[in-house]
This record gives C-alpha cells, structure tokens and sequence, in this order.
C-alpha cells in the first residue's frame, strides 16, 4: 500500500542557543496515521514535535537548519505565514491549556479567530467538534459553564476538541495524557482510533504501551537524533538496533 | 531563636497588624460619627441631591453637594476613560510587545512619572494646559472639568500601568501557547487571550486608578476653577475634594458648615472604599475557579 | 490651595503648643491671606526691636483666623472684615490695624483703562461677558474672586451690593492666587489687596473706593501672652503705623471712609 508522506524531514538541525537539540534527522510522516516518537526524556522528540508547527519561535534563540517540509514546502522558509501554518497542524499539549472562558467560547476560540462569524455556523462547528472529541454528551448542556470547572481529563478533550474546531489537517500531541488518570488515558486512546481516519496524528509519548496500542509507525530518539523508525508492530517486535532495544526493554533511559 | 523569642516575635507582627485594622476602623469610625449628623440635620436629600452649594451664606446656607459629586464622578470616569486603555496597552507593550531594554527603560519612566507630586502635576496643568484650552476653545479662562479630567488622566496612568502590567505578567504562558497553536497572531492574541484572562488585575488597575482620581485635590485644585457649578465639560468645577480643601478654613469649629464638609468627607470616604471592593466583587460574581 | 497645608501646619502648632507649653519668645498668627503683606512688614520691623521673640504667620483666611484665636490655636487672628456679632458673641475682640483697599486688577496687556462701579457689577455678575464690550479685544471676560468666607470677597460683594450674585469663572483660595492668576491669563479681571498688588498685574482706576478694615483678633477669654501682647502693642500702636504704608494701606488713625 503506497502511503502520502505529508511531514518530512532531511538533515534536521535544531539549536537552543548553542546548544543542539536535533542532529540532522530524517523521517517521514504518513499521511492519516498515527505516527508516534517515543524516547528517553530531553532525547529531542518534543523539540521536533514543535518543530512541526514551530511552537518552537516562541524560544529566544530558537534555530532550525536543514529541510523540514509539509506538503513539501518548507515549514521554516522566510516570510512563512505562521499563524496558516498553525492553523492547519493543530496541537495538543502535556497539560490542558483551557482559557478562562466558558466550554463554548473555548471550542469557537479557533473559528471566530479565522473569521466566522454567523452564531448558527459557530454552534454547528462547536458541536461537531465537541462530538468528534468524544465529550459532547458530557458538556452538551453546560456549555455556558467555565471550561475550568471540568475535570482534567474532559479538559483535555475539549482541548482537542478546541484544535478540531480549526479543522487541521495534521494533530500534533505532546504527551497530551501522561497528566492523567487511567481511565481517561483510554478513552483519549479510543478517541485518537477514531480520528486517525481523517487527521494525520503525531504523538509523543513516554507510555510504551500506548505508542504501541495506537500508532502504526513509531520513531525512537536518542539524544537528539532518531535511531530507528518503522511499524510500530515490527519496530516492537523486532527492533534492529540494540539502543531500540535497550530502551524498549527497560534498560536505558 | 529560643521560642520565646520566637513567640514575641509573632505576637509584635500581630500587634502591627491589628494597628492598621484598628486605625481603619478609627478612620470609619470618626467618619461616620462626624459626617452622618449634619447629613441628617440637613436631610439626605437636600444633601446629596441638591444642586446649590452656598454654605458661606450666614442667613440660609445651602448645602447640596450634587455638583460637587457629579464632578468628582465624571472628572474620575472620565480620567479613567482616558488612562485605561492607554494603560492598558501600555502594560501590554510593556509586559508583551517591547523588547526587553525599551521595557525596562519605559518602565522607569513611567515610574519616574508616577513620582511627580501631584502639585507638579497641578503646576504644569496651571501653567501649560489651562492657557492652551483657553486659547484654543476661546474660553475665559481654561480651568474647567476638561483640564481637570487631562490632568488626573496623567497622575492615574502610572498606578494603572503598573497594577495591570503585574496582572498580565500574572497570565500563565499556557493560554497564549494554546492561542498561537490554534493559528492565532501575536496581537490576536494579546488581545483575545492575555487581557481577559488578567481580567480581575486589570479592573483591580481600573478601579484603582478611578479611587486615585476621586480622591485626588491638589492638582485639581490648580486647574478646576473651583466654582460649585453643576458640571460641564468646558466651566469650573469645584469637586469633592476641593470643596473640603476650598472652605475648611472658612468653616467655624462645631459649625454646620464644619460638619457638612465632614460629611463631604464621609461621601469621599464611602466612595474610596466602593472602589476597592469593586474588583473583590466582581472576582466573586465572576465564578472563576 | 494652602488650606490642607495650613490646616496640618495648624494641627502641628496646637501639637507644640500643647507639648511645650507656650514659649514666652513665639507668637503664632493665622488669618487672613490678604493681611500676609502688611503683616510681614511689621512682623519685620518687630523683629528688629524684639529680637528674642519669633512671629509665625500662616494665611488660612479670616474665618479661621478668628477660629483660631476665639479657640487658643494661635495667639492673634487676623481678619481682613468686620467681626460678626456671632463672632463677637462668643469672645472675639477686634483691633483696628488698618484700612485696606480693595483694588481691581487685569492683565498688564489688557487695553481697558477705567472702570465704573456699575460696569464691575456687570461684569461680576456675569452680564457682561466679552472685553470688546468695553473697548478691549474681543476675548471672553474671565471673573476671578475669592472663594466663600474670604474677607476680601465679603468686602468686595457687600461694597458694591452683589453679596452672592456672583458668577464667577474660577474661585481661589487666596490673594496670591489671585494675584497670579490674574497675571497670567489676559482675559481676567479680579479683586485684591492694595498691599498685595505688584507689577505683574495692572490695576484699573475706579470711580469709587472699595475699603475693608485689617483687624488683629484676640479672644476675651484668653489671656494673651507677654509676646503676643507686645506684638500687639507694637501693630496697633503709632510705632507700627510708621510701617503700615509701606505694605500700601492706610493707617488706623485715619479714619473711616
């Protein structure tokens, strides 16, 4: 089966400052699948998760050198609107980010910002994303209510559900349940099943089980560059180099 | 220290605190004793809805304070109208947009400026902005509401600029992250984001800013023309303040008219202390967790 | 303007006063401000003669000036009015220092030459309100007076009969203030002191005198001490009187108008 390779990367360097964070990286990532990057902490998986919609400018000192394309563009060419780029590879974070707003105003944050306006519009795009997000039923009679008041794993649906509402082509999420309890991990799980027909999803992540439960490729970084990539089931079952496998078997990081 | 020490220790720092609590209280105290009789004597009324001002009178002085408190009130909101958003966005350039030396540097400036007495303040109105507005609008004289609101607009600007630069400084990163991931610019976001999430410490900076205002005489007294007028933009005012700093010289110890400048004293008071609960208020109708 | 200053400045003084007993060298007068330049002069010469004894004065105006004496705040009060009989009532005692004239001042640039006493009725009372009215330039008349309670504004409105008809354009609470709004805004036209006025203002002649009397207040029920009774002396005595001119009033002994 021929995938659509819709990120790649060739020779990524990435500097905090003077300090290299990504050593000339190659990877693809398939269009539509769930791509998850595992590896020990500070081994550069977030840096280049940031790198992809260049949350990374908000650093002081911040540089990327070699290729990284989307659609095959170049994500870190001058003059490279941000915000469009922003726009169309959402993000989920570690730690729900909700506004101090009410659930409503959360999810319409994205839409109004990119111009809709029309009250009948807003609530259908609220409510499809609520719904695509898996917490409609939980928040649908309360959206008038503050985003805070929920728990933290409904939290962090609704955030997805806030990236969803801009209709993004690519989600990127760090870590995005390792701040929570089991059973919200799972339902988040279930839901990234759902959603891998329609988004690209790229997922950073220190749950081994969970990049192997969710994602078909997976990359493994160590110490700012990526040491082996694949399918996830083979790079699991069968990982060629031996750092993969010390990893995967508890012996490093 | 032995635990002893440790005990006085605590108890000196209780002592001061319960000094202030017990000054305040002092403070409300002589206010109300003091101003409440003559309002009463006078009736509420006459006092806080009449519109003459004529307590030299010795035949039938008149007590109304409603031009008075009109033009505390519009030369307060209309100072405010002025220095807040200007505040506003000066705290979000300062606490966002500026790079870090131009920050520092228009920080200390606007520090500098909050430290200029408010006689000065008074002084530069009297000399620079009164003749202006009078040459301008062909105006007798150029002390006016007006020239008090520009005046006041410029002593309340630095407390506002600073409460609400802490306010938004206050503002967790994590919001704006999420609004620039969702594709949000820098300014979008300022203005979407940071300043209603800094909601409570910016209305804190407002009323903060409004309570400064009421409550300020001297620079007031140089440029209002000190008339008891019902207000106009454009005529002398006499406000609150003015009116207490204006007579209580004239006024005869025991006197009514001692008393009703009290009793101004009370309505300011009152005022004040309405201005600082507003923000506390507001953060628990509000409802944020 | 001075009054929060000389209300603290007042406290300050019944605070001494209390501390240390009244020092037998101090005497304390308050009153009003438009007696400041006359009573400086004699403060002067006083001083010259009675080296050991120091004169403090503050212009809170003439009601607190006679408050003040009536209640032992300072030692003599000074009044640029009559006395009430209210005031009288209660223990006031005046003391004819002088006789002060109350002049109409403009700006040094203002064209108009002489004023009649119904024109200045006019203009305070607000029904004339452009200079071009009365030859000038066509500019806005600006009406400054004092505020409520002064002595100068009691003498200047009962004088010519317009006590609280006045529509005045700005109020100020004191001489000074006046004076120096007057010199700097060419549209205004106010009333001071004789004693008080300089050369930054121009005084208009008019075709009648406006007088009020200086007065040195003291209280019957309080005993006035060794120096603030010789100050006493000295002012209101011939010796005093030699100086009197030099602020520009007119001695007691001349007589009322």
């Amino acid at each position: 089966m021929s995938e659509q390779i819709i990120l790649s990367a060739r020779g990524l360097d990435f500097y905090y400052g003077p300090a290299q964070a990504l050593r000339s990286i190659h990877l693809d990532i398939p269009a539509k699948k769930v791509t998850a990057l595992i590896g020990p902490s500070g081994c550069g998986k977030s840096t280049f998760l940031r790198c992809l919609n260049r949350m990374n400018d908000l650093i002081p000192g911040a540089r990327a050198e070699g290729s990284l394309t989307f659609h095959g563009e170049e994500i870190y060419q001058k003059g490279r609107d941000v915000a469009a780029l922003r726009r169309r590879i959402g993000m989920v974070f570690q730690k729900p980010n909700l506004f101090p707003m009410s659930i409503y105003d959360n999810v319409a944050y994205g839409p109004r910002l990119h111009g809709i306006r029309s009250r009948s519009a807003l609530d259908e795009t609220v409510e499809r994303s609520l719904r695509a997000a898996a917490i409609w039923e939980e928040v649908a009679n309360r959206l008038k209510r503050p985003a805070l008041g929920l728990s933290g794993g409904q939290q962090q649906r609704l955030c997805i559900a806030r990236a969803l509402a801009v209709e993004p082509e690519v989600l990127l999420m760090d870590e995005a349940t390792s701040a929570l309890d089991p059973i919200s991990t799972g339902r988040i799980e279930t839901l990234l099943g759902t959603l891998k027909d329609r988004y690209t999803i790229v997922l950073v992540t220190h749950n081994m089980r969970q990049a192997a439960r969710v994602s078909s490729r997976t990359a493994f970084f160590l110490n700012g560059e990526v040491v082996e990539r694949g399918p996830t089931e083979r790079l699991f079952s069968m990982p060629r180099d031996r750092r993969t496998e010390a990893y995967l078997t508890g012996c490093l990081g | 220290m032995s635990r002893a020490g440790e005990r006085a220790a605590q108890a000196v720092l209780f002592l001061c605190a319960l000094a202030a609590v017990a000054l305040l209280l002092l403070l409300t105290a002589f206010f109300l004793s003091s101003g409440l009789p003559a309002i009463r004597e006078i009736g509420w009324k006459e006092f806080l809805l009449g519109r003459v001002w004529d307590s030299a009178d010795r035949a039938a002085p008149q007590f109304g304070i409603l031009p008075l408190l009109l033009a505390s009130i519009y030369g307060a909101a209309g100072a405010a109208a002025l220095a807040v958003p200007l505040g506003l966005l000066t705290a979000l350039f300062l606490a966002r947009a500026a790079p870090k030396g131009v920050a520092a540097c228009v920080r200390q400036l606007v520090r500098l400026l909050a430290g200029v007495p408010s006689v000065v303040c008074g002084l530069v109105g009297m000399t620079v902005l009164v003749p202006f507005l009078r040459e301008w609008l062909d105006l007798p004289a150029g002390d006016s509401l007006l020239a008090a609101v520009l005046v006041l607009a410029v002593m309340i600007l630095p407390p506002v600029v600073e409460l609400a630069e802490d306010a938004l400084a206050a503002v967790p990163a994590a919001y704006e992250e999420a609004s620039f991931a969702l594709g949000a610019t820098e300014t979008e976001t300022w203005f979407q984001v940071t300043l209603p999430a800094a909601g409570s410490g910016v209305l804190a900076a407002v009323a903060l800013g409004i309570g400064r205002a009421v409550g300020e005489a001297m620079a007031v007294l140089m440029v209002a023309g000190n008339v008891a007028n019902m207000p106009t933009l454009l005529g002398s005012v006499r406000l609150l303040t003015t009116g207490i700093a204006m007579e209580f010289g004239y006024a005869a110890a025991g006197s009514l008219r001692q008393r009703a400048l009290l009793s101004i004293g009370l309505v300011l008071f009152v005022l004040v202390v309405l201005m600082n609960a507003l923000p506390h208020l507001a953060r628990r109708k509000g409802g944020r967790p | 303007m001075k009054r929060g200053y000389a209300f603290g400045f007042l406290l300050l003084a019944a605070v001494l006063a209390a501390c240390g007993g009244r020092a037998a060298g101090t005497v304390n007068l308050d009153g009003s401000s438009a007696m400041g330049e006359t009573v400086s002069v004699l403060r002067e010469a006083f001083t010259e003669k009675r080296p050991g004894i120091r004169v403090n004065c503050s212009g809170s105006g003439s009601g607190a000036g006679i408050e003040g004496a009536l209640s032992g705040v300072c030692d003599i009060g000074l009044s640029s009015r009559a006395l009430t009989a209210e005031e009288i009532a209660r223990g006031a005692e005046g003391h004819l220092l002088a006789w002060d004239e109350i002049v109409v001042a403009v700006h040094p640039d203002n064209p108009v030459q002489t004023m009649s006493a119904g024109t200045l009725v006019d203009i305070f009372t607000g029904r004339l309100r452009r200079w071009s009215g009365l030859g000038g330039e066509d500019r806005p008349i600006a009406v400054y007076g004092r505020e409520a309670g002064s002595g100068t504004r009691d003498a200047f409105e009962g004088t010519l009969g317009i006590a609280g008809q006045c529509a005045y354009t700005n109020e100020y609470g004191s001489t000074g203030d006046v004076l120096g709004n007057v010199a700097g805004n060419p549209n205004a036209i106010g009333y001071v002191s004789r004693s008080a006025v300089d050369e930054t203002v121009a005084v208009v002649p008019l075709d009648c005198l406006l007088r009020r009397p200086f007065l040195l207040v003291t209280c019957r029920d309080n005993p006035l001490s060794e120096a603030a009774a010789a100050f006493l002396e000295f002012a209101t005595g011939e010796e005093g009187a030699k100086y009197l001119p030099l602020s520009g009033v007119a001695p007691a002994w001349e007589g009322r108008p």
